[in-house]
């Protein structure tokens, strides 16, 4: 199996040093390695179709900050250069435009490649294009750690709850706002409590798309259509984040046994992310950056998963997933 | 709703299984009963008995034990309620809260209402409330939901609600 990386940044060499690490288990699965034969960052490229030495990759992007040596233009001329199998697609979300990743996974799929990725922009955006594309060129294109990160919950609801009407979903599904809302829990006003996610390296140095709700509103997108069977995009999102959230505000819920957690929610009718008032002991009123979602099933009732909703490893765990269920289908177990 | 009636049948093999029957003909679903043989009146033992019924159903189920002879000491029900909390973040003084509530009110049924303010926000110009309410019927809280979201918007407050 062929795989080209697109986006050679923390997920991108989380995805490269697991496939290296687990040469093993591929060998044994289906007797056959996984080759990863291109790989891009932002401005450099690096493709060899006997695949390319990871350990190298790994130490020349940590040395020169490149991945290469040689510099591109336009990526799509760099993917159609290579012959692959897979595209595992984690360049930065962009969800104004859907970025270049909207872009390569377009190239990828219509030209009959598998993609993975974890970029929330073009599924947030053109989901129903991209599922319609790679249908009629007969790919699979899955997204798993999209949404929550490590914590399952895509696969989950479409394949092992699948046969049963899924009623609601709704979780935390940002770690950032979760860690400064924790804090807030214990007193600390938001600006500090946001100064100090940003030196834990929790939130970015522009927190904007986190704390004002806009990343949990693409994960609530992706869920509507890809668990609903909505078809709905980022805009049709109700979206409150948690800037306006006080300290009195946290106090008056605590005085009630109460917690506040920005919550994304979604239903065949509801598509919302909110704060909201969580009862101390709810599953929903977790603490830190863990991200957790609680599913409302026909029949198996509500069922709890948790996990950590970014990471190195932690994202490529839900990519590997992604990787064995294609090769399992494209190869047999 | 769930009721909880007191009953006197006659002393009488039977009667007891003929004053439960009444309540599975008008589809009740029955809790809890409680065979009270030291409590007797007049040559009628007393049975406590717990169960769940529409309440359309319920001039009906009376007509049937009266026509059973058995005698009705009390009837009393329990309702269920349905509890949801708001707070509202904003210039949301006790004036704007009364109007809210008004509001709610005019649309809704509300057993129980409490409203707390932030010790704090009383003096200054943005406020924090929280609203408590307990209702009888589930969708009477997607009515308040409605109108307290149409309102916070227009008066560009934050709304945060309860799970």
């Amino acid at each position: 199996m062929k795989i080209f990386i697109c986006g050679f940044g923390t997920v991108g060499q989380g995805v490269a040093e697991t496939i290296l690490n687990k040469k093993e288990f591929f060998e044994e699965r289906y007797g056959e390695n996984v080759l990863v034969v291109g790989a891009t960052d932002s401005t450099t490229y690096a493709l060899d179709e006997n695949g390319l030495d990871l350990k190298k990759l790994l130490a020349t992007k940590k040395t020169t900050s490149n991945v290469g040596n040689d510099e591109y233009t336009d990526v799509v001329k760099v993917l159609a250069s290579s012959d692959f199998d897979v595209l595992i697609e984690v360049t930065p979300t962009d969800i104004d435009t859907g970025g270049v990743g909207l872009g390569n996974i377009e190239y990828a799929l219509g030209h009959g490649k598998d993609v993975i990725t974890v970029n929330k922009g073009p599924l947030a955006l053109k989901y129903k294009e991209l599922m319609d594309l790679a249908k009629s060129n007969r790919c699979m294109f899955r997204f798993e750690g999209s949404v929550g990160g490590a914590m399952p919950i895509i696969n989950l609801c479409n394949s092992d709850l699948a046969g049963q009407r899924i009623k609601s979903i709704r979780g935390i599904f940002n770690g950032t706002c979760n860690y400064i809302l924790s804090k807030m829990d214990s007193g600390q006003p938001f600006e500090q409590a946001l100064k100090e996610a940003k030196q834990q390296g929790y939130a970015e140095a522009d927190p904007t798309y986190d704390i004002e709700g806009y990343d949990s509103a693409c994960k609530v997108v992706i869920l509507a259509n890809s668990v609903f069977g909505r078809n709905v995009t980022f805009d049709d999102v109700d979206i409150t984040g948690i800037t306006s959230i006080n300290a009195d505000a946290v106090a008056l819920a605590k005085s009630s046994g109460m917690v506040i957690r920005l919550i994304g929610e979604v239903s065949a009718t509801k598509l919302e992310v909110a704060p909201r008032l969580i009862p101390k002991g709810h599953p929903l009123s977790l603490a830190g950056t863990l991200n957790t979602a609680e599913i409302i099933t026909e029949l198996a009732g509500p069922i709890t998963v948790s996990g950590s909703g970014a990471g190195r490893l932690e994202t490529a765990s839900a990519i590997m997933s992604d990787l064995v269920a294609i090769m399992d289908r494209r190869l047999g177990e | 709703m769930i009721v909880n009636a007191e009953l006197f049948v006659n002393d009488l093999p039977g009667q007891l299984i003929g004053s439960l029957e009444p309540i599975s003909l008008v589809d009740g679903n029955i809790l809890g009963v409680v065979h009270n043989r030291d409590k007797i009146i007049d040559h009628r033992i007393c049975v406590n008995v717990t169960f769940e019924v529409s309440e359309r159903q319920l001039e009906h189920l009376k007509m049937l034990w009266k026509a059973r002879d058995i005698v009705i000491s009390s009837l009393g029900s329990v309702h269920e309620t349905f509890s949801m909390n708001y707070i509202l973040i904003g210039d949301v003084n006790a004036q704007y809260i009364e109007g809210l509530l008004k509001m709610v009110n005019e649309a809704t049924t509300l057993d129980e209402i409490n409203v707390s303010y932030s010790s704090k926000s009383m003096k200054t110009a943005s406020h924090t409330s929280l609203i408590s309410v307990k209702a009888r019927y589930e969708d009477n809280l997607d009515k308040i939901d409605a109108i307290l979201r149409k309102e916070c918007r227009n008066a560009n407050v934050t709304y945060i609600r309860g799970v």
